[in-house]
C-alpha cells in the first residue's frame, strides 16, 4: 500500500546533480534509503555520507523510503544509469544486492550495515558491538536501581545482535547482578510505540533506557524526559530533545564510513565480503560517543566513568578487548 | 503493575478512540470509513505544521481537525457526488495522505530535504482530588487533555446518536436513506456532513500521536492505527461506548505485549508483537459474526436516482 506513494515520492525527491567535469576521478554514487532522511537517526546519517561524497565532486542520487518490494528494481535502475557504487543504506538491501550483483558485474554494491557478500557485493558496517558495549558500561555505571532497559527492532538481524548483545555484555561487565531488559518493536519508525515501550521498561524499574531505533528513537527520549530517567540517543538531535536526561549518543559517522569505504573500494582495499569500521580502524572509526559538538558525555556522568570508557576505547583500538555478542546476549526480555 | 498496564492501555487506546468515533459516525450514516488511517495521518501532519508555524498548540489542534476534514472532503466528493466505491476511495485516500504528507513535509526543508519540526507536547492535566485516587487516579485523572476529550466525546456521540433528532436522522441515512428523503431531508447531505465530522475527529486522533505523545511528525507515523480503529468499530458493533471499550482492549493487548517481552520467554519477539493483531482477529471472528452492519452502508445515493 505504501508502494505507490513511495514510488511517486522517490520520483519527485530523487535528485541527480550533474558533476562539473565528469572526469574519471569523480564517479556516480547512488543511495537507497529505507526511511526518510529527516529521521535524525539512521537515514539522516546515511544521507550525510552521500552529501560528503557529493562535496568531493561525485555525482550523487538517492531514493528515500524504498520498500522491500522495490529494492531490486531500484538497484537495477541505478545500475543501468551507470551509478557505481550503489549504496543500500541498510542490511535489508543485502539480498537485493546479491540478486542484482551477478547481473551487473562491473557495478559495485555497497550494503551499509550488511553482513556478507561476494565479488562486487560488499557489506560494510560500524562495529556495533563496540559502541553497544561502551553504552552498556555507561548504563551499568549510571543505574541506581540496578535495572536498565533497551528498545530495539528487527530482532535477530546481525547488526542488532551486535548492538543489543554488546549493550548487555557491557552492562554485565561492570555490574554482573544488573537486570538488562530488551524490548523489540514491530516498527523502528513509530515514535509513539517506542515511547510506550520505554514507559513499560521504566515502570519495571529501569532508570537508564538505551536502544536502537530510527524515527522511533525520539519517542524513547521523550519517555525518559517525562519520567526523569537517563537515556542514550543516536544523534546530537536527541540531546536537544532532553539535554538534562540524555547521557550520550552513539553518533554514527556513516558519512565518514561511506567516504572511507568508497575510497577503499577505489583503492582496491576492500572487496566482496564484510568490513567493519570501529576503534580498530583509526581512519574512520564508524561512530563515537558524543553528547554534543564539544562533549562526549552529559556533565552528570562522573569523570571516572568517562575515563574508564576512554580506556576501553584504547583497548578496542589495540585489539586487546574484543566484544563478541551471541544471539542469546541480544535476547528480548531480562 | 495493574495501574501501569491500565494507564498504558488508556494512552495507547486514545488515538484509536478518536479514529473509531469518527469512523462510527461515518459508518452509521452509511459510508465505510476505510480512509481513517489517512485522515489520522493528515491530522497528525497538519497539527505539527500549524503548531510549528504559530507556536500555538490550540491552533495546532484546530489544524489537525481541518487536516482530517480536508481528506474527508475528498471522500465526500468522490463517494457522494460521483458515487465512487467507498472501499476503493478510502484506500486511495490513505495512500494519498501518506504520499502527500511526506511530500509537503519536504516543502518546509531546504533543498527538498525533510526537516525535523519539533513542537511542545500537550502536558497532562491532573484533575484536583480525583488525581489522588488510588489506581483510578493514575489511570483516568492524570492524563493529557485529548484523552479526557476522547472520553467526553464518546459519551457525547453516544447520547447524540441515541437521543437527538439529528442523531436519528444520521442513523436513518445509514439504515434507510429513502425514508430520510421522504421525511424531507437530503440523505446525501447527511452523509456528507457525517464524513466531514469523521475527518475532523479522526484528524484529532492523529493529533493525539503527534501533539500529545511525540511532539513531532515523521513519515507514516500512524503506522496502521486507522485500521485497528476500524476493527474497534466492528467489535464495538457501531456503538460509541462499546467502541471505546474495544479501543482500551486493543491498547491493553499492546501494553501487555510490551510487558510480556520484558520477561524472558522462549518465544520470538516477532510472535509476541503479533498479539494485538491476533486479539483483534480473534475478537472479530467471535463478535464479528453476529455484528449487523447498518443496512444501507456502502450503497451509493446518487441525486439522479432519487
Amino acid at each position: 500500500m505504501r508502494k505507490l506513494a513511495v514510488a511517486l515520492l522517490a520520483a519527485v525527491v530523487a535528485v541527480a546533480t550533474p558533476s562539473a567535469g565528469g572526469s574519471a576521478q569523480s564517479g556516480k554514487v547512488a543511495m537507497l534509503l529505507p526511511g526518510s532522511i529527516n529521521d535524525q537517526s539512521w537515514n539522516a546519517a546515511g544521507y550525510a555520507g552521500l552529501q560528503k561524497l557529493k562535496a568531493q565532486g561525485m555525482e550523487v542520487a538517492y531514493s528515500e523510503n524504498v520498500q522491500a518490494a522495490d529494492h531490486i528494481e531500484a538497484m537495477k535502475d541505478y545500475a543501468r544509469r551507470g551509478f557505481s557504487p550503489i549504496i543500500g543504506h541498510s542490511g535489508r538491501f543485502l539480498s537485493a544486492a546479491q540478486r542484482v550483483g551477478p547481473e551487473f558485474e562491473k557495478t559495485f554494491f555497497l550494503v551499509g550495515s550488511g553482513s556478507g557478500g561476494a565479488k562486487n557485493v560488499i557489506s560494510i558496517d560500524i562495529a556495533n558491538e563496540q559502541f553497544g558495549y561502551l553504552v552498556g558500561v555507561l548504563a551499568g555505571r549510571m543505574t541506581k536501581t540496578g535495572k536498565v532497559g533497551a528498545v530495539a527492532g528487527l530482532e535477530g538481524l546481525p547488526n542488532m545482535i551486535a548492538s543489543m548483545g554488546g549493550f548487555r555484555l557491557g552492562v554485565k561487565s561492570v555490574k554482573p547482578e544488573a537486570e538488562v531488559r530488551v524490548v523489540y518493536l514491530q516498527s523502528m519508525e513509530d515514535p509513539a510505540a517506542a515511547k510506550e515501550a520505554a514507559f513499560s521498561l521504566i515502570a519495571a524499574g529501569a532508570d537508564v533506557v538505551a536502544g536502537k531505533l530510527n524515527a522511533g528513537h525520539a519517542g524513547l527520549i521523550q519517555a525518559a524526559k517525562e519520567k526523569g530517567v537517563w537515556a542514550t540517543g543516536r544523534s546530537l538531535g536527541h540531546t536537544a530533545i532532553a539535554p538534562e536526561r540524555v547521557l550520550t549518543n552513539i553518533n554514527e559517522k556513516w558519512d565518514e564510513v561511506y567516504v572511507a569505504a568508497v575510497g577503499d573500494l577505489k583503492g582496491g582495499k576492500i572487496t566482496g565480503g564484510y568490513h567493519a569500521y570501529g576503534y580498530h580502524t583509526p581512519a574512520a572509526r564508524g561512530a563515537d560517543l558524543q553528547y554534543n559538538e564539544q562533549r562526549g558525555f552529559n556533565t552528570a556522568v562522573p569523570a571516572a566513568v568517562a575515563t574508564e570508557i576512554e580506556g576501553l576505547k584504547k583497548k578496542m583500538a589495540s585489539g586487546e578487548l574484543k566484544v563478541k555478542p551471541t544471539k542469546d546476549d541480544a535476547r528480548g526480555g531480562a | 503493575m495493574i495501574e501501569d498496564i491500565l494507564a498504558a492501555s488508556v494512552r495507547i487506546g486514545t488515538p484509536l478512540l478518536f479514529a473509531a468515533l469518527g469512523g462510527l459516525l461515518s459508518e452509521r450514516a452509511g459510508v465505510f470509513a476505510v480512509g481513517l488511517e489517512g485522515m489520522m495521518l493528515a491530522g497528525a501532519f497538519a497539527g505539527v505544521i500549524a503548531t510549528w508555524l504559530t507556536s500555538s498548540l490550540g491552533l495546532g489542534l484546530v489544524a489537525s481537525a481541518a487536516g482530517g476534514m480536508a481528506l474527508a472532503l475528498v471522500v465526500v466528493i468522490a463517494t457522494q457526488r460521483y458515487g465512487a466505491d467507498q472501499m476503493v476511495t478510502g484506500l486511495a485516500v490513505n495512500i494519498l495522505a501518506l504520499g502527500l504528507t511526506s511530500f509537503l513535509l519536504r516543502g518546509f526543508g531546504a533543498r527538498g530535504e525533510a526537516p525535523v519540526l519539533r513542537v511542545p507536547t500537550l502536558a497532562p492535566w491532573p484533575i484536583p482530588w480525583l488525581a489522588d485516587l488510588p489506581v483510578l487516579g493514575a489511570v483516568l485523572f492524570r492524563q493529557p487533555p485529548l484523552t479526557y476529550a476522547g472520553i467526553v466525546l464518546a459519551l457525547g456521540v453516544a447520547v447524540w446518536l441515541a437521543r437527538t433528532r439529528a442523531g436519528l436522522t444520521l442513523r436513518a441515512a445509514g439504515e434507510n436513506p429513502y425514508a430520510v428523503f421522504a421525511g424531507g431531508t437530503d440523505p446525501v447531505r447527511v452523509r456528507a456532513l457525517a464524513i466531514v465530522a469523521c475527518g475532523a475527529i479522526a484528524g484529532l486522533g492523529g493529533a493525539v500521536l503527534s501533539l500529545q505523545q511525540v511532539g513531532t511528525f515523521t513519515d507514516g507515523m500512524t503506522n496502521g492505527r486507522g485500521y485497528i480503529a476500524l476493527a474497534a468499530i466492528i467489535v464495538g458493533r457501531w456503538r460509541p461506548m462499546a467502541a471505546l471499550a474495544a479501543c482500551v482492549v486493543f491498547g491493553a493487548a499492546d501494553a501487555l505485549q510490551l510487558r510480556v517481552q520484558g520477561f524472558r520467554l522462549p518465544v520470538s519477539s516477532y510472535v509476541i508483537q503479533m498479539t494485538p493483531y491476533l486479539v483483534a482477529l480473534a475478537v472479530l471472528a467471535g463478535v464479528g459474526r453476529s455484528a449487523r452492519l447498518p443496512a444501507a452502508i456502502g450503497v451509493p445515493l446518487l441525486r439522479e436516482r432519487k
